[in-house]
């Protein structure tokens, strides 16, 4: 990849980054009209888009944005109102322009299809009223002053041409040139490079005494004789680009006219003599031609008493008045930029490979190290052993940290459901507003990823289904604006998502009925509420009585779940009829390295999330009696459910003499697990398993112990469920 | 040795740009990522030109030239402000605060390599 297309690649990643804070930005204002830091903010975001866009030529995207900004400037400078229509059609522009960006990030030479460019025609036709005539600006003010300058031209009688093939150009630096940063001779070397400057003469007149002179002012003014081949004025001119209002320069084409040398030389406020000396000496003029020019303008003096015509000074004179003035105005009016006040973290961008790679290394130096440990146990060294223990220390710090850097807020996914709300809302005709708690909670990147799609749904079925409509909430007693609820906490190893909502809350009967009719149960079943709201994420449920364009076809729950569930994670239903539903999704907080603990059962290994193991407990020669027959045990007053590990796992071999029960909790469910050895501590690193075992119940992943040995990683929820399903089974 | 010019924007993908044809030409570049970070990084070495766009987090680009101009190293430093033709009310702030050149965005790479050598050659 070049340094250029890596370039773009950052330009791609900025303007989406710059296109959701304009979104959240336009959601501001939309309940705030005047928070100028948002239209501030918003304003950045259009303008950063055009200026990085045009450096990589991308015009569509300059050509459009350039009309949104203009709008954003106006809105920015109070010109316009914002409205509730200026915002919805600030929302269309913006997701104009990020698709705009998104298919030259797909095919950098691509033209947009018809859609979006008719898509962009629509918009640019309604941004139309919001712009105004385009001002006069600086350009078109000089424009008039050239007019000037010919007009002044063409009322002096005609005389001959100068011989000299060269251009003049005479330059008197303001005194302020050098303390405004420009250098003058900066200006007439980069002069040369567009030709040969044939001579200078430089001009010490306006040089005051030194006990006058300020060594920081500039009094120098310059004569220079130029030849180019193919230059023309403005190319001479855009040289001096940066000076033009701090001094005067005259520029005089070849072949000039001697009038014009002398209109010149009156304009220039040195001694008339001299300077036309100077010119002789440049080259400019020649003697004869001098002698003309001064006859000239004695006879011109003569003939207009007054001034008939203004004088490119008087025009430049005049310019110069107006200038502090219109400068002064421009401070009134444009207030002071705010100093942002939010606190923009500093962030470096990593491609997210590299990190990958970085947990992979990070994930077989675990292993190493542990077999490091093992090794150096076994030679009963003291020194190697307290050597390697510092080792795997460090190694799960930098474990650790390696993980952190993967970590991200969740609250970037979920402030992309603002503006999904607002969508949703207004398309379906009901008053939801957002709420968004714990923003601020961590988890895996590759997690928040794969969230959008199942969290998308869930939202979107919580507005179609969950909230009823304002008539029948304000029946109810209700704020007849429903509220959709998002909030992320951590939980032992977990993370919880939550998407609640304030609506009707789901049926149970109606599930029921549901459920029996698809042939989901069968009719004598006996289900706790949980289970009957677990039914509507099975697949082919759908209890909407009327199919709508977002929800209710049936599909989408089942995938929710099996999306969540290829995360290694689980989700959970509460309700309340009437008061509403609250879906709780439940992650692991990584998916590369766990800290684990190891059990040995007859001659396997076996890992559990360490976070998960709650106490483990000996199960003794009268316990083990009494639980031959039954799967549990009591527990200081509760009921302990268990399953044997051995039997789960058909693990033959000698029964040892003593078995321990480890009990582990997920999701406020407990159980035992009964194992032959508790081995301790263990830095797990997750391989996920092959397509074969896919389908393993009990299972999650395989990790390689320091010995080189597989062990596999027991799914704590799926033995949890199993424990306690063959428990209640067996009472019942 | 090489002048070393200095460009200040809130766009990582510009400040890239900007900074590969630079190098090109032959000039050292620093980066600053908004008037604030770009005032911390000027620390006395020698900065012969800075580059800086006006709408920026945290420090706009008129108050960072200002109070660059109040550091004795660099009051004498030229400043190309980047500007938006729809901000010429800007572009007299800025040349109030001492930033007397300027490039229009969006701009070509070329073209800011020639308003650059107007003022410092490479």
């Amino acid at each position: 990849m070049s340094e250029l297309d890596q370039a773009l690649q950052t330009f791609f990643v900025e303007s989406r980054e710059l296109l959701e804070a304009m979104e959240e930005s336009l959601l501001t204002l939309e309940s705030e009209p005047d928070d100028k830091e948002a239209i501030g903010a918003i304003f950045r975001a259009a303008h950063t888009i055009k200026g990085s866009g045009g450096l990589f030529g991308l015009n569509g995207i300059v050509a459009f944005t350039h009309v949104v900004e203009n709008v954003l400037d106006r809105v920015r400078s109070d010109e316009i109102p914002v409205n509730g229509d200026l915002i919805a059609l600030l929302l269309s522009c913006r997701d104009h322009i990020g698709m705009l960006v998104e298919q030259v990030a797909a095919d950098a030479s691509a033209e947009p299809d018809n859609e979006t460019l008719a898509t962009g025609v629509m918009l640019l036709n309604q941004l139309k009223s919001y712009q105004t005539a385009t001002k006069e600006t600086a350009p078109a003010v000089s424009k008039t002053n050239v007019k000037a300058e010919s007009q002044v031209m063409t009322t002096l009688p005609s005389g001959g041409k100068v011989e000299s093939g060269h251009w003049h150009i005479s330059l008197r630096f303001g005194r302020d040139v050098l303390r405004n940063g420009m250098d003058p001779l900066a200006f007439i070397r980069y002069l040369d490079n567009l030709g040969e400057i044939v001579h200078v003469a430089m001009l010490p007149d306006a040089m005051p005494f030194p006990p006058d002179m300020d060594p920081e002012s500039c009094y120098l003014g310059f004569e220079i004789d130029f030849h180019g081949d193919n230059v023309d004025k403005a190319t001479i001119e855009g040289v001096f680009e940066f000076v033009r209002e701090d001094c005067s320069i005259r520029i005089l084409p070849p072949h000039s006219r001697i009038e014009e040398y002398i209109q010149f030389i009156n304009d220039l406020p040195e001694n008339k003599i001299a300077l036309g000396e100077l010119l002789v000496n440049c080259g400019s003029l020649t003697r004869k031609e001098l002698e003309e020019a001064l006859h000239l303008q004695e006879k011109l003096r003569v003939e207009s008493d007054q001034e008939a015509s203004p004088m490119l000074g008087d025009i430049l004179v005049k310019q110069g008045v107006v200038q502090p003035e219109l400068i002064e105005a421009a401070l009134g009016k444009q207030k002071v930029a705010k100093e942002n006040k939010v606190q923009e973290s500093k962030l470096i961008r990593i491609q997210a490979e590299k990190l990958d790679q970085l947990i992979n290394l990070v994930g077989e130096m675990v292993i190493a190290g542990a077999a490091t440990s093992l090794l150096a146990q076994r030679t009963r060294d003291p020194a190697l052993t307290e050597s390697t223990s510092t080792l795997s220390r460090l190694v799960e710090e930098i474990r650790d940290s390696a993980l952190q850097l993967r970590m991200v807020q969740i609250g970037e996914t979920f402030s992309r459901f603002n503006r999904v709300v607002r969508d949703v809302s207004k398309e379906i005709g009901k008053e939801i507003g957002l709420s968004i708690g714990g923003a601020e909670t961590e988890l895996d990147k590759s997690v928040v990823e794969k969230i959008g799609d199942p969290l998308m749904h869930l939202v979107r079925n919580s507005m179609d289904h969950g909230i009823e409509k304002a008539d029948v909430r304000v029946k109810r007693g209700k704020p007849a604006k429903g509220t959709v609820h998002l909030n992320a906490y951590h939980e032992s190893s977990s993370i919880v998502v939550e998407v609640g909502d304030d609506g009707g809350g789901l049926n149970r009967e109606r599930i029921l009925a549901k459920a029996l009719e698809k042939g989901l149960i069968t009719a004598n079943q006996v289900l706790s509420d949980k289970e009957i709201y677990g039914l509507i994420f099975e697949a082919g449920f759908s209890t909407a009585e009327a199919v709508t364009n977002l929800s209710g076809r049936g599909v989408g729950m089942d995938v929710v779940r099996r999306n969540i569930e290829a995360l290694r994670g689980t989700v959970e239903i509460d309700s309340r009829e009437g008061v509403g539903t609250t879906v709780k999704i439940r992650l692991p907080l990584t998916l590369a390295i766990i800290d684990g603990f190891l059990l040995g059962v007859g001659s396997a290994s076996y890992v559990v999330p360490l976070d998960m193991v709650m106490e483990c407990i000996e199960l003794t020669e009268a316990e083990r009696q009494l639980t031959r027959e039954n799967n549990y045990i009591n527990l200081r007053g509760t009921v302990l459910p268990f399953i044997r590990l051995r039997e789960q796992f058909r693990e033959d071999g000698k029964i040892s003499r003593r078995e321990n029960i480890v009990v582990v909790h997920y999701a406020g469910q407990k159980a035992g697990l009964v194992v032959d050895e508790l081995m301790g501590e263990f830095q797990t690193v997750i391989k996920p398993l092959g397509k074969l075992f896919e389908n393993l119940k009990g299972v999650s992943g395989s990790t390689i112990l320091g010995s080189g040995e597989v062990a596999l990683i027991l799914d704590v929820p799926a033995l949890i469920q199993r424990a306690v399903n063959v428990e209640s089974r067996a009472v019942l | 040795m090489a002048k070393t010019v200095m460009i200040v924007d809130d766009s990582a993908s510009l400040r890239q740009v900007v900074g590969i044809a630079l190098r090109g030409a032959g000039y050292e570049v620093l980066e600053g990522c908004d008037g604030k970070d770009a005032l911390s990084k000027l620390t006395g070495q020698k900065v012969h030109l800075v580059i800086s766009d006006v709408n920026m987090p945290n420090m706009d680009g008129i108050t960072f030239v200002k109070n660059m101009k109040l550091l004795p190293a660099y009051k004498f430093t030229p400043v190309i402000m980047l500007t938006t033709e729809a901000q010429e009310s800007k572009k007299l702030e800025g040349q109030a605060a001492g930033a007397k050149a300027w490039v229009v965005k969006p701009f070509q790479p070329t073209q800011m390599l020639a308003a650059v050598a107007k003022l410092v050659m490479p």
